[in-house]
């Protein structure tokens, strides 16, 4: 169905919700980083919302169709083209064989875009999911991101595909997307008063911090946190420096974990299981924003909510996928 | 109150049980903490495990997973099917039915794996550790790591590799890395505690086995790593699910609450024995059902020459550890 001219960055196959229920065996749930661009993706063009579609980080790629079927290209904008001219974002695209689809880069803002393809992209299932785990390199398409030559069948889809060119999200649900994003998270596990103090906290939620360099599909490193975030000299039997506990599990996906003084988000990849506090939790809704910020230039926020307010958002979002209007054309 | 304040509920302390806190972790997460005191104490793992079983034979709606590991287990669960509170309610009950250390009986299979000290791969390891990473590192004297070993814990190799083998080990949850357990001596004269390798490896064997402080770690697959090496054991975890004891998923150990007990033998008998997993497929792994009753465990700790043994170790790696340079 689709095959690479050009592997750019980093192009992976990626489902959602992902590999769920093997953290107690250390595998992390891996799935898309941006998982409402990939679900959206897929109503475009009648998949269910969670079928495998191609991660596209950082732009600079080509594609040939080796079969004709429907696209939607969703999430960051890198110019796509199909044979040279302007396709847009968000809408079911009809292609043809021969046809060849180019990503430029990255533009003002957002970093991945994703790839959907009418029945979804067909890579064998391990574990109850197509998702590429890079870190443990299984999964996906053999275990790596996508090179030369590579070419992905589509799965068959049900009914028929006439009427599914054209039509579009409808524009008022288009996510928004920025430079500085906006994280809502819920304090804990670890917190006031045993771990980090009032201040501590308070800093966290008010502090507009970097998006380091060193930020990839397992954590996103973030800018450190003074000395005074801690409530505690050390770690006790869990280690001499105040982020250090006693091993235990990891609120994966969304976890903010400190590691000496340095919070990172831990994400699709990530560790399961380890040594370290973890202060928050981005809320489930807002997982798909860490995916979009720009490593070295962006920034993220806190914004600290409820358990309730978490709840709260899964539904809105679960009823914005079921609205009348979400499709129109 | 804190606008910050985590902990959603608590379980006062009774009897042999810890104060149990409920902490929020996000939306769809809920840490159970045993305690307030950061401490390493399996019986803490004993109890988590025994509420996780029965946890989980509630085949409650909603719950996704559960994370145990040493004094805490993290709840995994779909807050749009079961609501926070109530899962705390269920959770809440189990403990309620656990009343001390004699209702505490764990199913807990005991896995032999031959080992081989000394091997040449996970000397390969330490070989390039000191070419890329850390030349002259003081955990690498000899080329190998099992002299430092012994340095920081004020006994001989031969010491070490004794104590490796008489104890069975507990995996209290595995983690960190796909099939991966944290295994912690049964028998407190082997309490073995090194310190972790500084900076990491970049590269370590499938089947190395190693200890970083007082946890041991069979690699299930190559990877980076931080564990004082010792030895190289057979395959405990298969990606590709050829061989019939993978035939169900690509892990050996269950996610917690087995034992595993090394027996010494050759380099080429564990080579033979990964050609026997990994390409014939008609390796036959030494898998025994079985329990642990933690009441027998606690007598079995309490007996004199275990507590005597304990502290002579121990006294003897308080003496190891001021002399052995740190990483």
């Amino acid at each position: 169905m689709i095959k690479v001219i050009n592997g750019g960055i980093e192009i992976l196959v990626e489902d959602w919700p992902g590999r769920i229920g093997y953290m107690g065996l250390g595998m992390a749930a891996a799935g898309a980083m941006d998982n409402l661009a990939l679900q959206l993706g897929n109503l475009i063009v009648g998949n269910d919302t969670g079928a495998a579609g191609l991660e596209i980080a950082g732009g600079y790629c080509e594609f040939e169709f080796t079969a004709a079927g429907v696209i939607s290209i969703t999430g960051a904008d890198m110019s796509p083209t199909i044979n040279g001219s302007n396709v847009p974002l968000w809408e079911a695209i009809a292609v043809k064989t021969g046809d060849k689809l180019k990503l430029d880069h990255i533009g003002e803002a957002g970093f991945r875009a994703y790839l959907a393809v009418r029945g979804g992209i067909d890579v064998p299932v391990y574990l109850g999911s197509r998702s590429t785990c890079l870190f443990g390199s299984y999964g996906g398409f053999e275990g790596r991101k996508l090179a030369v030559g590579d070419d992905l069948p589509a799965l068959p889809s049900d009914g028929t595909a006439d009427g599914i060119a054209g039509r579009k999200l409808n524009p008022k649900y288009i996510p928004a997307y920025t430079n500085v994003w906006e994280l809502r998270a819920i304090p804990g596990p670890n917190s006031v008063p045993d771990y980090v103090s009032e201040a501590g906290m308070d800093y966290f939620f008010s502090t507009t911090m970097k998006i380091s360099h060193n930020a990839n599909r397992a954590a996103y490193r973030l800018e450190e946190v003074p000395a005074e975030f801690w409530a505690r000299p050390d770690g006790g039997a869990g280690g001499s420096h105040p982020s250090n506990i006693v091993d235990h599990g990891y609120n994966m996906r969304g976890a903010i974990n400190v590691t000496g003084n340095t919070p990172s988000i831990l994400i699709a990849d990530g560790p399961t299981l380890g040594g370290f506090v973890c202060v928050a939790n981005v809320i489930n809704a807002d997982l798909w924003k860490i995916g979009q910020g720009i490593p070295s230039r962006d920034k993220v926020t806190f914004t600290a909510v409820t358990v309730a307010d978490g709840i709260a958002a899964r539904l809105e979002r679960q009823a914005m996928f079921e609205a009348d209007d979400l499709l129109i054309g | 109150m804190s606008k910050y304040d985590v902990i959603m509920d608590t379980l006062p302390p009774l009897g042999d049980r810890p104060e149990i806190l409920f902490r929020q972790a996000g939306d769809g997460f809920i840490q159970v903490e045993y305690g307030r005191v950061q401490r390493v104490e399996l019986l803490d793992s004993f109890r988590i495990l025994a509420a996780d079983t029965k946890i989980k034979k509630k085949n409650l709606t909603g719950l996704i997973e559960t994370l145990p590991s040493l004094r805490a287990n993290m709840i995994h669960f779909d807050p749009t099917i079961i609501a926070p509170q109530r899962l705390i309610d269920e959770i809440k009950e189990v403990e309620e039915s656990i009343s001390g250390v004699d209702d505490m009986v764990i199913d807990s299979r005991i896995i032999t794996l031959p080992i081989a000290f000394e091997d040449s791969q996970t000397k390969l390891a330490v070989e390039l550790y000191q070419k890329q990473i850390r030349p002259n590192a003081p955990n690498c004297e000899d080329g190998y790591n099992l002299s430092y070993m012994a340095l920081c814990n004020g006994c001989t190799v031969q010491d070490i590799k004794d104590k490796l083998l008489t104890t069975d080990w507990y995996n209290s949850g595995c983690g960190f890395w796909p099939g991966g357990g944290f295994f912690w001596p049964m028998d407190p004269r082997a309490k073995l505690n090194v310190p972790k390798y500084n900076p990491p490896r970049i590269w370590t064997p499938e089947g190395a086995v190693g200890i970083g402080g007082a946890c041991l770690f069979t690699y299930t697959t190559a990877t980076g790593g931080g564990y004082q090496l010792f030895g190289r054991t057979i395959p405990t975890f298969q990606f590709a699910m050829t061989h019939p004891q993978f035939k169900d998923g690509p892990f050996l150990y269950r996610p917690s609450g087995d034992r595993i007990r090394f027996v010494e033998t050759s380099e080429d008998e564990v080579i033979s024995i990964f050609e026997h997993v990994h390409e014939k497929t008609d390796y036959v792994y030494k898998i025994e059902e079985s329990r642990i009753v933690v009441k027998d465990y606690l007598a079995f700790l309490a007996q004199d020459d275990v507590v005597k043994g304990a502290a002579e170790f121990a006294a003897s790696q308080a003496k190891g550890m001021q002399i052995a340079p740190k990483l």
